[in-house]
């Protein structure tokens, strides 16, 4: 993210993009060799009748063979050429699936476009439409409208049937694009600036929304491959003296024991074409839609802890040292924590501050044994003195909830949106301390009580939608405290929520520090959260610590130039709360990129050339209070 | 009840598009030809008051405008006219054979569900396993294959089976034997034996779609929030899995069921005629064979609300199992 990047207008697809999308579609072997078999499939269909020497209408004097050198395929009864028929019904169910889909993919468009932009009225009648279709099985209504037309004027007509009733599929995946694209900016400035709904549709929305039609129009191929030779078997669709894969596999049903060969090769071709248009949508899908390509295949969950030697005072509740968390990535290892060191003494309040990606929340997650099975740790994070990294599963989890507890960023989305308040909180309570039902719930009404939810009791059977963000928060926070844990992890607790609603929020959370006299882990990138409640401060960039003291000597005189960069942004007002300001120039580096020296160097006022040479580590500033810096400078900032 | 009085309302907005397809289908079967053209043509040749006859019976001596102005009268009172084959009503007909054919649609979708939901709850949770990659494949299989060469591929299976035991334990031909064994139960036994090869045929074709979906969207409850905070309050996996991912992984799959179910019963035409059941599929064949307009509405009004009902139980359900849906005003 560049400092000035403002949602860039998306006006046209530029050829750079497609090639990516090439780049990335190639890159998919399964795709690439779908497509390979189905251009073949396509050469046999069209090339091949030209070269083959019997006609698929032509009766040779061999009938019934089986297999031949003559007869690759061997013939049916009345002495046709099986290859010949089977490249014929190839031929004609490709044309008609093609068709289909082509017919589709304009009806489609064209009325999810409608739909979704206008919405409303439209929408409502165009979606019934659409209803409507999906209410009889398409087959049924082929097979009276191909009864009607088909016998008498071939593929087209069956393509054009089919079409007009496939159109449905692509309709809804647009319209749900386009609902969500019309309240894009770029949408709504083309708007400001006088556009007209035709234009704003063609030219803006359009583009967008190419990869979604081109999935969906090729996933319909198969669909219509499917369609068209289950009509043609019934009878309704392609009707001989022509062929179509379909009738030849109905031709042939009645013979599948005697004359094998002409019930098999029809059906395999048919298996074939949809088998690798459907691999080669997935390609697609992929290649078009980056963010939904698969992880890494391998589980790569490794976690070594490290021996330690020195002793561990004993007011220290939590103590990391040199802790390490690597993922695993097509491609490169991502390191995402580098040589993590960091204590938390008991009923002491840490602020972990930094951007996001600089590797906050991911230590977070090591600490609490959450990381993702492409995740690998080494290090050391010891509880008490009981060693985490590379604690057994069964362990782990008796520690979550009952010594360490979490809460995350987004209330809105880490309660189980089906189960009730109540359900949620005594369970909490239950996992660990057992007992019935009924004194869980009754614990987790005293426990809300605490957090502050007003009427506790008779919430307990409301669902987490009829509860306010905070409310929800304070929900999360209820089951943290359920267990009385020495150590509670808040993952961004207020970010996701109203500034009013932060300060209630906050509040909650010393609230609870004083009941329970709880460590707290308080992550966020705003250092105003901070100031109010952190004792000590750590600060990290790109997966290392920078900086740590108490927050008096943080606040009062950084050490490290990023930290002072940190200070000095102002919040503004003009910009939403939640969009992480910094007075810094550039971005911070990528994760596989880093640079050989100081990861700060290239935003750094202060950087000389050593800085380059190698990473600094923590010197000491004051007494607890260390930096990560080549060039120390102690300055009282003025607050 | 409130998810009742949307149904309703959605069925209301739906009524005048219902009634123009209704006309449109009306015109296309109505405009495909004569019905009576076998009889006319019959030898030796029927005296033509009985053609007359014919005709005015099934009302071909009037504009076809008026004919369904007549047929939609009649079907608002219940009655869907007279069939071309004198000798049944389009009613008893249909109400037989939905029996038939429901049955193993219903069977087959049941089945298909539960192992769509266990294979793509088991590919979900171990994820790139060789478990997954075999599910994975198979789906892709299944989603790629016709389904009539399937029914054909398994009827051959049956036969062989059959002779190679020297029993007789799959039935390739109809829904039933004929005559009916003597016992209940041994009717029972029968009417399973007949039902099997089709419903697995049912079945493959279509859990292979769903468990892709179960998988998908298990995926994603996975990676969700709530699972990771339920997981963070220390619960046990197993309770995580059955109590927070499957529960709510398990609504969007009953809407893909629900809006498929037209697709099993396409799918259930299809195989009903491979194995020569006389079920809704081939009374549609045949139907539109003999150019029988009413028998053709009368086949396509109740495979509609068929989904339509459908469609309004899976509403329920997902009210049911979704307290979000459940307070919307
Ligand atoms: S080491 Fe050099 S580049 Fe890094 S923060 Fe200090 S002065 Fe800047």
């Amino acid at each position: 993210m560049s400092a000035d990047s403002s949602p860039a207008p998306v006006t046209g697809a530029e050829p750079g993009q497609w090639r990516t999308v090439a780049t990335r579609f190639l890159r998919h072997r399964l795709a690439v060799a779908a497509l390979a078999v189905l251009t073949l499939v396509a050469l046999f269909a069209f090339v091949g009748p030209l070269l083959w020497h019997y006609g698929y209408d032509e009766i040779t004097p061999d009938n019934s063979r089986p297999p031949s050198a003559a007869h690759p395929l061997g013939t049916d009864s009345l002495g046709h050429d099986l290859l010949a028929q089977v490249m014929r019904g190839t031929q004609q169910s490709l044309l008609i699936a093609l068709s289909v889909a082509l017919g589709a993919a304009l009806i489609g468009t064209v009325t999810g476009v409608v739909a979704g932009f206008h919405r409303g009225k439209t929408d409502a009648l165009l979606m019934r439409v659409v209803d409507l279709f999906l209410t009889v099985p398409t087959i049924a209504v082929a097979a009276v409208l191909g009864h009607n037309f088909a016998g008498k004027s071939g593929w087209f007509l069956i393509a054009a049937v089919l079409a007009a009733l496939m159109w449905t599929t692509v309709a809804r995946v647009v319209r749900g694009v386009v609902l969500g694209l019309r309240e894009r900016e770029f949408v709504a400035a083309a708007r400001a600036l006088g556009a007209s709904n035709t234009r704003i549709m063609v030219s803006h929305i359009l583009p967008n929304i190419a990869g979604p039609i081109i999935v969906s129009v090729t996933i319909l191929v198969a669909s219509a491959i499917l369609a068209e030779t289950a009509l043609s078997f019934i009878g309704f669709g392609v009707q001989p003296p022509d062929t179509s894969l379909g009738l030849l596999v109905a031709n042939a049903q009645s013979a599948v024991g005697t004359r094998p060969w002409l019930f098999y090769s029809p059906g395999v071709v048919i298996l074939l074409i949809a088998l690798s248009i459907n691999f080669i949508g997935d390609g697609l899908r992929d290649a078009l839609d980056p963010a939904q390509t698969r992880g890494p295949r391998r589980r790569r969950y490794l976690a070594k802890p490290v021996e330690r030697t020195g002793v561990i005072p004993g007011d220290v509740l939590l103590s990391v040292r040199d802790l390490r968390v690597v993922f695993a990535a097509p491609g490169d290892d991502v390191p995402a924590v580098r040589h993590l060191d960091l204590d938390l003494r008991r009923g002491e309040v840490v602020g972990l501050v930094g951007e996001s990606g600089s590797g906050k929340s991911v230590t977070a997650a090591a600490i609490m044994g959450l990381l993702p099975p492409a995740a690998t740790v080494s290090g050391s994070v010891r509880l008490d003195g009981q060693e985490l990294v590379g604690l057994a599963e069964p362990r782990y989890r008796r520690l979550r909830g009952r010594r360490v507890a979490m809460v995350f960023q987004d209330p809105m989305s880490s309660l189980s949106p089906v189960h009730t308040i109540g359900d949620q909180v005594a369970e909490a309570v239950r996992v660990h301390q057992g007992g019935s039902w009924a004194a869980a719930r009754d614990r987790a009404a005293e426990l809300l009580d605490v957090v502050g939810v007003p009427d506790a009791r008779n919430r307990l059977r409301d669902y987490p939608h009829q509860f306010s963000g905070g409310m929800r928060q304070r929900v999360v926070i209820a089951m943290a405290i359920a267990n009385d844990p020495d150590l509670i992890i808040a993952d961004e607790p207020t970010t996701a929520l109203d500034v009013t609603v932060q300060a209630q929020v906050l509040a909650a959370l010393r609230a609870v520090r004083e009941r329970t006299g709880a460590a707290i882990l308080l992550i966020t990138h705003d250092l105003g959260i901070v100031a109010e409640v952190a004792d000590r401060i750590a600060v990290m960039y790109a997966g290392r610590l920078v900086e740590t003291g108490t927050a008096a000597d943080v606040f009062d005189s950084p050490a490290m130039p990023y930290t002072r960069g940190l200070l000095e942004s102002v919040p503004r007002l003009d910009r939403p709360a939640d969009e992480e300001l910094w007075a810094i120039p550039g971005s911070p580096p990528t994760m596989t990129a880093l640079p050989s020296g100081c990861a700060f160097a290239p935003r750094c006022a202060r950087r000389t050339a050593e800085c380059d040479e190698s990473e600094p580590g923590l010197r000491q500033v004051s007494d607890g209070h260390l930096a990560a810096c080549l060039h120390l400078t102690v300055e009282r900032t003025p607050r | 009840m409130e998810i009742l009085g949307f149904a309703l309302r959605r069925l209301l907005v739906a009524v005048p598009v219902l009634l123009v397809s209704t006309f449109l289908i009306f015109l296309t079967v109505a405009g495909s030809g004569d019905p009576l053209t076998e009889l006319r043509e019959r030898q030796p040749p029927v005296p033509p008051e009985t053609i007359t006859a014919e005709e005015v019976r099934l009302g071909l001596d009037q504009p076809v405008l008026e004919r369904y102005g007549d047929w939609l009268t009649g079907v608002v009172r219940g009655d869907f006219g007279p069939s071309v084959n004198r000798n049944a009503s389009i009613a008893v007909e249909i109400g037989t054979r939905l029996g038939v054919t429901m049955r193993f649609v219903l069977v087959a979708m049941l089945v298909a569900a539960v192992l769509a939901i266990l294979v793509g709850v088991v590919s979900a949770v171990r994820q790139y396993s060789w478990l997954d990659y075999l599910f994975t494949s198979a789906g892709f299989l299944f989603l790629a294959m016709p389904s009539f060469w399937l029914a054909i591929l398994l009827k051959q299976g049956g036969i062989q089976f059959n002779r190679a035991t020297g029993t007789e334990t799959f039935y390739m031909i109809g829904d039933r034997s004929v005559p009916p064994p003597p016992t209940f139960l041994a009717q029972l036994a029968d009417v399973a034996g007949h039902m099997i090869l089709p419903t697995v045929t049912l079945v493959l074709i279509h859990f292979a779609v769903w468990s892709r979906f179960q998988r998908s969207s298990m995926l994603e409850v996975l990676n969700s929030d709530y699972v990771r905070l339920a997981t963070a309050k220390g619960l046990p996996r197993r309770t995580v899995l059955r109590k927070y991912a499957l529960r709510t992984a398990l609504t969007p799959l009953i809407t893909v069921i629900a809006l498929d179910f037209t697709a099993v019963f396409a799918g259930a035409v299809i195989t009903e005629t491979v194995f020569q059941w006389r079920g809704m599929g081939d009374y549609l064949l045949s139907s539109i064979n003999a150019r029988d307009v009413n028998a053709v509405m009368a086949w396509l009004l109740v495979a509609a609300l068929a989904v339509m009902v459908f469609n309004l139980v899976a509403d329920i359900l997902y009210a049911a199992l979704d307290p979000r849906i459940r307070h919307v005003r």
